[in-house]
C-alpha cells in the first residue's frame, strides 16, 4: 500500500485539531473537534476518522502521524500528577527546596522560591555515596530501599524520583535502587535522573527528574490508549511525538522522558508561524496564537523560533523568571497567558470586569456551546459581537445559542455594572485583547524587539477574531492570518524534517581523546539514528547526520558547541578542532578565550530526514475576478469606531483568490475561525492565500507610565 | 532627539537587555564556580559622561553600585581621548570600586567608528589574588594581595602580557583568575555589540539623551517614594561578631521630603584586622537597601542615587582609611540593610523585613587531591535564611541581601577534594512569629586526601542574632564548629586530614507575634519537619500531635493532629 499521506495532531485544552497533507502534492485537508477530557485519545480518533472519511483516504495510506498536546504542561501546573516521592543521597533530600538561592528580583523583598512538586515530608534521605570520580563511599543500603519503598507503597504514594549526587558519572546506586522498586512495589512509576537528564548540577537534575516521573502515568495511560485506537482503525504507519524543542520522538522514548513532551503543542505553532512566514517572505514576525484556554505568543526573529536550553514551569511570582520549577530541557521559546475563547468573565468583588485566567475549557465550555455551562466567556461576548455566525460554528457542525449567551452576559457581568449586553460584550473583548497584547508587548520587549516593526501572525481558532485589535494595540504594521488558521498549529508538526538527536558525555581534553573510541561512539549513535529514519520510511539516500561536539576550556563550566569533522576522526584533526572551537568562541563571545586548554564534553548527532513539502496546495475552486463576489452576506458586528453595530460584509474564504482587494470593516469566514478586520484597514489575499491586512495608520497610542 | 513613550520603552528595555547579555557572556566564559555558580558579580551599561544607566537582572549590591560609583576614577585616569578601540581598563582599587582586592572591575569603551558612544563595565570576584588567603587576618592591604592600580588589561585587543605575567606569578589558581579576567573582558564586548547593533537598528548617534530620560524618570520614581515618607530622623544600631571583639554599626536615616540622608556616626571605628569597610562599599548597600523598600519596581540606574545621601565618619568602620586591612569587608557590610530597614520600621513597617542572615557565608578552602599532590583553592559560598516579610514567611537560605547563591555539591566535590556529608534546612532555626523568619541550613565539609587542609570561614551572627519585627523573635545564631566544637571564625584554620567541619548560616527573624500565626500553618510547618513538635508548642503555643508509630520512615500528615492553641499567658 503507498503511503503518501502525513498527519499532524494537536490536543489543546479546549479543540482538538488535526491536518492531513499529501507529502507530494502538498493538497491537506483538516479538521477539529472539542477535547474529550476524560479520555483525549478519543477526540484524536474522532477527528482522524472524519477527516479521512471525508477525503477518501485509507487509513492505511498515512505514513506517519505526528502528534503534541499541552496535557504535560496543565497536569504540572495545575499539580494533577501522580503522588510523588524524592530518594536523595543521604544529607541532601533539601537540595530540591534550597534551590540556587539566589534572587531573581535584586530589588523585589516579597519574591518567593519555586514550590516544588515533593513536599518535604515525601523527600528521603538514602544512606549511599558516590564521589565526583564515580567512586563509592559508601555502600548503597538496599535494606533500608526496600523498607522505604514498601511502607511509601502501604500509604499510597505512586511514583518516585530517585536522585543522587554524581550519578551522571556513576549510575549504578540510582539503577540498583531502580530494580529494588520495580520488584518491592512494580506498580510504583519510577524515574531516575541518570536516565532523565545525565548532566551536572543536582538541583536542576532533581527538579526535571521529578517533572518527569510526576506526569508519567498520565502520559503513558493516554499515548498507549491512543496507540490502540489509531490501530483498531487500521493505521499502521509510524506514530511520533512532537518535542518542547520541536524534534521528534517515538512513543516509547515519549513515554520515558514525557517531560519533554512539555508545550510541545505551542512549540508546534511556532513553527508552523515560522514555515508559513518564510514562505510568506516574513522573516520577523510576532506569532499570535490563541485556542479556547490560553494564547502562546512567540517572537520569529531572522526566519527562527528563539530556542532556550532550559525553562521554567509554574512560574508562581507574577510570571517572572526565576520563581518556576526548573526543568532542563531544549524548548522553543514562547510565552502562554491564560486567556482564550473559553476564558470565563466575571466581575469581581472591586466591582472591575475581570477575564480568565480560569477557563470553561471544553467541558462544559462556554455557555452558548449549550452543554451546560454557565458562566459567560470571551467565545459568548465575540457571539454577541456579531463576530461569530452562531449557524456556522465549525462550519456550522456546532451551533452557538445566541440566546443563552446573551442572558449569561446580562445576568453575571451587564446587570452588576448596569450597562447594556453590548457593552459588556464589548468591554469582555477588549480586557481580553488587553491581556494578550501587554503579554506579547512584554515578550518581544524582553528580548529587545521592537513589536511595532514586527507583523503579528495571528492563528488558532480564536486568534484571527481577537487579532486585529492586538495589531492596533502593539502598533504593528500588518497583520497576517494563513488559510486554515484555525487548525494551522498542526503544520507545525508537519513542516519540521524527521530528526532525532543523540548524545552521549564523555569528557575528555582534546590531547588525550582516544579517537578510535570517538569513531566507535559516533559510529553508533549514527547507525541508530539511520535505523530509526529507515523504520520510518525514510530512503536512506535522503538520511543526513550533522556531527558535533560540545567544548570548553577546562576549568569552565558551560560549553560551546562545535562542528566536527567528516570521516574518520584521528590524531591529526586536534588542531582543526581547536581552530574550530576558537572560531565559534570567537562568533558567539566576540573575543578569544585565554592560554588555557580546552576539553569536549558532549558528542552529538543529529540526524534527519529530508525537508518535508509543506507548500499547502489549495485547489483553486473559485473563479470569481472581484472580492465583492465572495460576499455570502451581510450580518451587524460592533466596531467602536463606526460607535456601535454596522451592516458588514462576510467574505467566503474559500472563494477568496490571490490578489483580490477588500477593505475593512469585513468578517472573513472559514469553517474553523473567522477573521474580523476593522474600519480603515486594507486586505489583500496573497499568493499562498494569507489575508494580508494593511493596518490603517494611527497616531502613537498612549501608554502607560512605567 | 525626542522619545516618545514607546520608544523610551523599547529602548529602555532593549538596554536591560543588553546589560543581560553581558551577564550571560560573563557566566558562560567564566571560570570560578564564585562567578558562574554563586553569581558574584556586577554587569553594567554607561553613557559617555560615567553614569550607569542599566544593570544586569541580579547581581550583588556589593559589586553593581561600587562598580557604578567607581567607574568615574576609572574614567578620570583614563580619560576618552586616551582610549582606543580594542582598549580594556581594570582594576582592583578596593577604596575605588569594590572594597576589597579580590574584586577586579574591568571596563570597555564602546567605539562606534572613532566616537566613544558609551562604556560596559563589570566586576567579579577572583578565585585568589595571593597574599594571604582571603580571611580577616591581616592588619594592613598588602597583606592581603597582589593590588593592581588602573591599568589597561588589554591594549587595542592584545592582551597586556606583562601584567598579565605578574598576575599569574602572585595566584594561586592563575588559569582560573586570568580565565575570569577574559571572561570579563568578553562579556564587555558581548554587550558592545548589542549596544552597537541597537544604534544601528534605531539609527540613534548616541545614547546620552536616552540616558538623561532614563536616569531623570528614575530619579523622580526614587523622590516620589520618599515624598511617601513622613519626614524625621529614624535610628537603629546591630552588633556584628567583630573580630576581636563586637562590633556596632549605628544608623540614623533622616527623610527630608524628597531627599534621605544616611549616616553611620557613632559606628565603631576602623579595626586593626581584615573587616573594614571602604566608603564606596558602604554606599553600595546603604544605597541598596533605600532602593529595595522604596522603589524596588523601577529598574536601577545613576537616578537612584541621587537623593540618597550617605555618610560615615573617616576612619570609622565604615569608612576606613587606607592602608587598612578590608578583605572581609562583607562581613559587616552586609548588615547595612538589616540596619537601616530596623530604623524605617518605625517609618514604613510595611515595606521592611526583619533581621536576616545578613552577610553571606564565604569559606575558603585549601586541600590536596589524593594521589596527584594537586593543590586545591575553593571558595565556597553559604546562605542563611532571609526575615521574614510583613504578610510572607522569611525566604529559606537565600543570599539576603547579596543576592548571591551557594555552589551545587556537585561542582563542589568536581572542583576541589572535599565532600560535603550534608546540606539541609535546619529545623527551628527560623525566628518564630506570625511570618516565620527563612530557616537556615547546616552544611557539614570533609577532605578526600589525608595531608592537612585548611579553612578560612569568614563568617559572622554566630553572637548576635538576626532580630525579630512587631513582635517577631530572633532567629536562630550560626555555628561554626570543628569537629563538633565551636572554633573562632575570620582565621585560617589548619585541620588534621579527618577533621569534620560543619558551618550552620542563622535563620531569619521573624515578623509580627507568633501567637498570631495561623495554627494550620504551625502544622504544615511539623508535618515537613520546619519546625519541631517541642517549638510549635514552645514559641506558637500550639499542641501537636504525632500519631503514627515510633519508627517509621513515612510520616504522612494526616498522621499529624491539632490541638487546641494553649492559652498564652502574659
Amino acid at each position: 500500500m503507498s503511503k503518501p499521506f502525513r498527519v499532524g495532531a494537536d490536543i489543546g485544552g479546549t479543540f482538538t485539531d488535526l491536518i492531513v497533507v499529501h507529502e507530494e502534492t502538498g493538497e491537506f485537508s483538516i479538521g477539529k473537534v472539542l477535547t474529550t477530557p476524560d479520555d483525549p485519545s478519543r477526540a484524536v480518533e474522532t477527528v482522524l476518522t472524519q477527516t479521512l472519511e471525508q477525503n477518501s483516504v485509507g487509513t492505511d495510506q498515512v505514513n506517519h502521524l505526528i502528534h503534541g498536546t499541552t496535557l504535560v504542561t496543565n497536569a504540572m501546573i495545575e499539580r494533577k500528577g501522580a503522588l510523588t516521592a524524592l530518594l536523595t543521597t543521604e544529607g541532601f533530600r533539601d537540595s530540591i527546596e534550597i534551590g540556587r538561592e539566589t534572587r531573581y528580583d535584586l530589588y523585589d523583598l516579597n519574591l518567593e522560591h519555586p514550590k516544588p512538586l515533593v513536599p518535604r515530608y515525601l523527600r528521603f534521605d538514602v544512606p549511599q555515596r558516590t564521589l565526583s570520580d564515580g567512586t563509592t563511599r559508601k555502600k548503597l543500603d538496599t535494606v533500608f530501599v526496600e523498607r522505604l519503598i514498601r511502607e511509601l507503597s502501604e500509604k499510597g504514594i505512586e511514583a518516585v524520583a530517585v536522585c543522587y549526587l554524581h550519578s551522571f558519572t556513576n549510575p549504578a546506586d540510582e539503577r540498583t535502587t531502580r530494580d529494588i522498586i520495580n520488584q518491592t512495589a512494580p506498580h510504583l512509576r519510577v524515574s531516575i535522573s541518570s536516565d532523565v537528564i545525565p548532566e551536572i548540577r543536582e538541583y536542576e537534575r532533581a527538579s526535571t527528574t521529578i517533572g518527569n516521573v510526576y506526569v508519567q502515568e498520565l502520559v503513558e495511560k493516554y499515548l498507549r490508549k491512543l496507540e490502540t485506537r489509531l490501530s483498531d482503525i487500521g493505521f499502521d504507519g509510524s506514530f511520533y511525538l512532537m518535542l518542547s524543542s520541536g524534534g521528534i520522538a517515538t512513543v516509547d522514548t515519549a513515554v520515558r522522558f514525557p517531560v519533554r513532551l512539555l508545550e510541545s503543542g505551542p512549540a508546534a505553532g511556532a513553527l508552523a508561524a515560522n514555515a508559513y512566514g518564510l514562505a510568506a517572505g516574513h522573516n520577523d514576525l510576532i506569532s499570535f496564537d490563541m485556542g479556547g484556554t490560553t494564547a502562546k505568543i512567540c517572537v520569529i526573529d531572522d526566519g527562527k523560533p528563539l530556542i532556550a536550553h532550559e525553562f521554567e514551569v509554574d512560574r508562581i511570582y507574577r510570571f517572572k523568571k526565576g520563581s518556576g520549577l526548573p526543568i532542563k530541557l531544549p524548548v522553543i521559546e514562547l510565552i502562554e497567558i491564560g486567556t482564550g475563547g473559553g476564558s470565563i468573565a466575571r466581575v469581581d468583588a472591586l466591582g472591575l470586569l475581570k477575564v480568565g485566567p480560569d477557563s470553561s475549557g471544553a467541558d462544559p465550555g462556554p455557555v452558548s456551546y449549550g452543554r451546560g455551562g454557565v458562566d459567560p466567556t470571551v467565545t459568548d461576548a465575540n457571539l454577541v459581537l456579531g463576530y461569530l455566525d452562531p449557524n456556522y460554528f465549525l462550519g456550522g457542525n456546532m451551533s452557538l445559542d445566541m440566546e443563552r449567551a446573551r442572558s449569561a452576559i446580562a445576568e453575571k457581568i451587564a446587570d452588576p455594572l448596569n450597562m447594556s449586553v453590548e457593552q459588556a460584550a464589548w468591554g469582555i473583548h477588549q480586557i481580553a485583547n488587553e491581556n494578550m497584547a501587554n503579554a506579547a508587548r512584554v515578550h518581544a520587549l524582553e528580548r529587545g524587539k521592537d513589536p511595532r516593526r514586527f507583523p503579528l501572525f495571528a492563528f488558532g481558532g480564536a486568534g484571527p477574531v481577537h487579532a486585529y485589535r492586538i495589531a492596533l494595540s502593539l502598533g504593528s504594521p500588518e497583520l497576517l492570518a494563513p488559510l486554515g488558521a484555525g487548525v494551522m498549529s498542526t503544520v507545525g508538526f508537519l513542516s519540521a524534517p524527521l530528526a532525532f538527536d543523540f548524545v552521549r558525555s564523555w569528557a575528555v581534553q582534546l590531547d588525550d581523546v582516544d579517537w578510535s573510541k570517538a569513531n566507535a561512539l559516533l559510529a553508533e549513535m549514527q547507525a541508530e539514528g539511520q535505523q530509526l529514519l529507515t523504520d520510518s520510511g525514510v530512503q536512506p539516500s535522503q538520511i543526513s547526520h550533522r556531527r558535533e561536539v560540545d567544548m570548553r576550556f577546562v576549568g569552565q563550566g558551560h560549553e560551546i558547541r562545535v562542528p566536527l569533522p567528516d570521516g574518520q576522526l584521528s590524531s591529526g584533526h586536534i588542531d582543526e578542532l581547536k581552530q574550530r572551537f576558537d572560531q565559534v568562541y570567537k562568533e558567539l563571545y566576540e573575543r578569544p578565550g585565554p592560554p588555557v586548554p580546552v576539553e569536549l564534553i558532549n558528542w552529538r548527532i543529529v540526524s534527519t530526514g529530508p525537508k518535508p513539502n509543506i507548500s499547502l496546495t489549495v485547489t483553486a475552486v473559485s473563479d470569481i475576478t472581484s472580492a465583492s463576489a465572495a460576499i455570502k452576506n451581510h450580518r451587524p458586528a460592533y466596531f467602536p469606531e463606526t460607535s456601535g453595530f454596522v451592516e458588514t460584509p462576510v467574505y467566503d474564504r474559500y472563494l477568496l483568490k490571490p490578489d483580490l482587494e477588500f477593505d475593512g470593516p469585513a468578517i472573513v469566514e472559514e469553517r474553523e475561525s473567522t477573521v474580523i478586520v476593522g474600519p480603515g484597514s486594507k486586505c489583500r489575499i496573497d499568493r499562498h492565500h494569507n489575508l494580508v491586512v494593511t493596518m490603517p495608520r494611527q497616531s502613537p497610542p498612549a501608554r502607560e507610565q512605567r | 532627539m525626542k522619545l516618545d513613550p514607546i520608544q523610551l520603552e523599547v529602548l529602555w528595555n532593549r538596554l536591560l537587555s543588553v546589560a543581560n547579555e553581558q551577564q550571560t557572556t560573563l557566566i558562560r566564559t567564566a571560570f570560578s564556580t564564585i562567578v558562574r555558580e554563586s553569581l558574584d558579580l556586577a554587569c553594567g551599561v554607561f553613557d559617555t559622561r560615567g553614569n550607569m544607566i542599566g544593570q544586569s537582572l541580579t547581581g550583588t549590591p556589593g559589586h553593581i553600585n561600587p562598580m557604578a560609583t567607581g567607574a568615574i576614577h576609572l574614567l578620570n585616569a583614563y580619560p576618552p581621548e586616551t582610549l582606543r578601540p580594542g582598549d580594556v581598563l581594570v582594576t582592583n582599587d578596593p577604596w575605588m570600586t569594590a572594597g576589597q582586592v579580590n574584586d577586579f572591575t574591568v571596563l570597555s569603551p564602546v567605539f562606534r567608528g572613532e566616537t566613544i558612544v558609551g562604556y560596559f563595565s563589570n566586576c567579579c570576584h577572583a578565585p585568589d589574588i595571593g597574599g594571604r588567603i582571603l580571611s580577616a587576618e591581616a592588619h594592613e592591604v598588602f597583606e592581603e594581595g597582589l593590588q593592581v592600580p588602573i591599568t589597561k588589561l588589554f591594549c587595542e585587543g592584545q592582551p597586556n602580557e606583562e601584567l598579565f605575567k605578574i598576575i599569574r606569578a602572585n595566584v594561586r589558581t592563575p588559569d582560573e583568575t586570568i580565565g575570569d579576567l577574559y571572561a570579563q573582558a568578553a562579556s564587555n564586548a558581548v554587550g558592545a555589540r548589542s549596544l552597537l547593533q541597537m544604534m544601528d537598528e534605531f539609527q540613534l548617534e548616541t545614547i546620552d539623551p536616552l540616558a538623561d530620560e532614563i536616569i531623570s524618570r528614575s530619579e523622580r520614581a526614587m523622590r516620589d517614594g520618599i515624598r511617601a515618607l513622613p519626614n524625621g530622623t529614624y535610628e537603629h544600631e546591630l552588633w556584628s561578631d567583630g573580630f576581636e571583639e563586637p562590633l556596632c554599626i549605628k544608623v540614623a536615616v533622616t527623610v527630608r521630603d524628597e531627599d534621605i540622608d544616611i549616616d553611620f556616626t557613632g559606628s565603631s571605628p576602623q579595626s586593626h584586622r581584615g573587616i573594614n569597610v571602604v566608603l564606596n562599599y558602604t554606599k553600595g548597600y546603604a544605597s541598596f537597601a533605600m532602593k529595595a523598600a522604596i522603589s524596588p519596581e523601577v529598574p536601577h540606574n545613576e537616578g537612584a542615587f541621587r537623593p540618597v545621601h550617605i555618610t560615615a565618619p573617616e576612619g570609622s568602620i565604615l569608612n576606613c582609611r587606607r592602608p587598612a586591612a578590608v578583605a572581609s569587608r562583607h562581613l559587616v557590610g552586609h548588615f547595612l540593610p538589616s540596619a537601616i530597614f530596623g530604623a524605617l520600621a518605625k517609618a514604613i513597617p510595611d515595606r521592611v523585613v526583619a533581621g536576616s542572615a545578613d552577610p553571606i557565608w564565604m569559606s575558603i578552602w585549601r586541600a590536596q587531591w589524593p594521589q596527584t599532590q594537586k593543590q586545591s583553592n575553593l571558595t565556597l559560598f553559604m546562605l542563611g535564611g532571609m526575615g521574614a516579610r510583613q504578610t510572607k514567611d522569611g525566604l529559606n537560605t537565600t543570599g539576603f541581601p547579596s543576592g548571591v547563591g551557594g555552589v551545587p555539591t556537585e561542582v563542589v566535590e568536581t572542583q576541589a577534594p572535599l565532600i560535603q556529608n550534608c546540606r539541609a534546612l535546619k529545623t527551628d532555626s527560623g525566628g518564630p512569629g506570625q511570618f516565620r523568619g527563612g530557616l537556615g541550613q547546616t552544611i557539614s565539609i570533609e577532605q578526600r586526601g589525608d595531608t592537612d587542609w585548611s579553612v578560612s570561614g569568614m563568617v559572622d551572627r554566630t553572637k548576635f542574632a538576626p532580630h525579630g519585627l512587631a513582635g517577631g523573635e530572633p532567629g536562630a545564631m550560626g555555628e561554626f564548629l570543628l569537629d563538633g566544637q565551636p572554633v573562632p571564625p575570620k582565621t585560617i584554620m589548619w585541620m588534621k586530614p579527618d577533621a569534620v567541619v560543619t558551618m550552620n548560616p542563622p535563620g531569619g527573624g521573624g515578623m509580627g507575634d507568633p501567637h498570631q500565626r495561623d495554627p494550620q500553618s504551625v502544622l504544615n510547618d511539623v508535618i515537613n519537619g520546619y519546625v519541631s513538635i517541642e517549638q510549635a508548642k514552645t514559641a506558637y503555643h500550639v499542641d501537636i500531635q504525632f500519631n503514627g508509630e515510633e519508627n517509621e520512615l513515612v510520616r504522612l500528615p494526616e498522621e499529624f493532629e491539632l490541638g487546641a492553641r494553649s492559652e498564652v499567658r502574659e
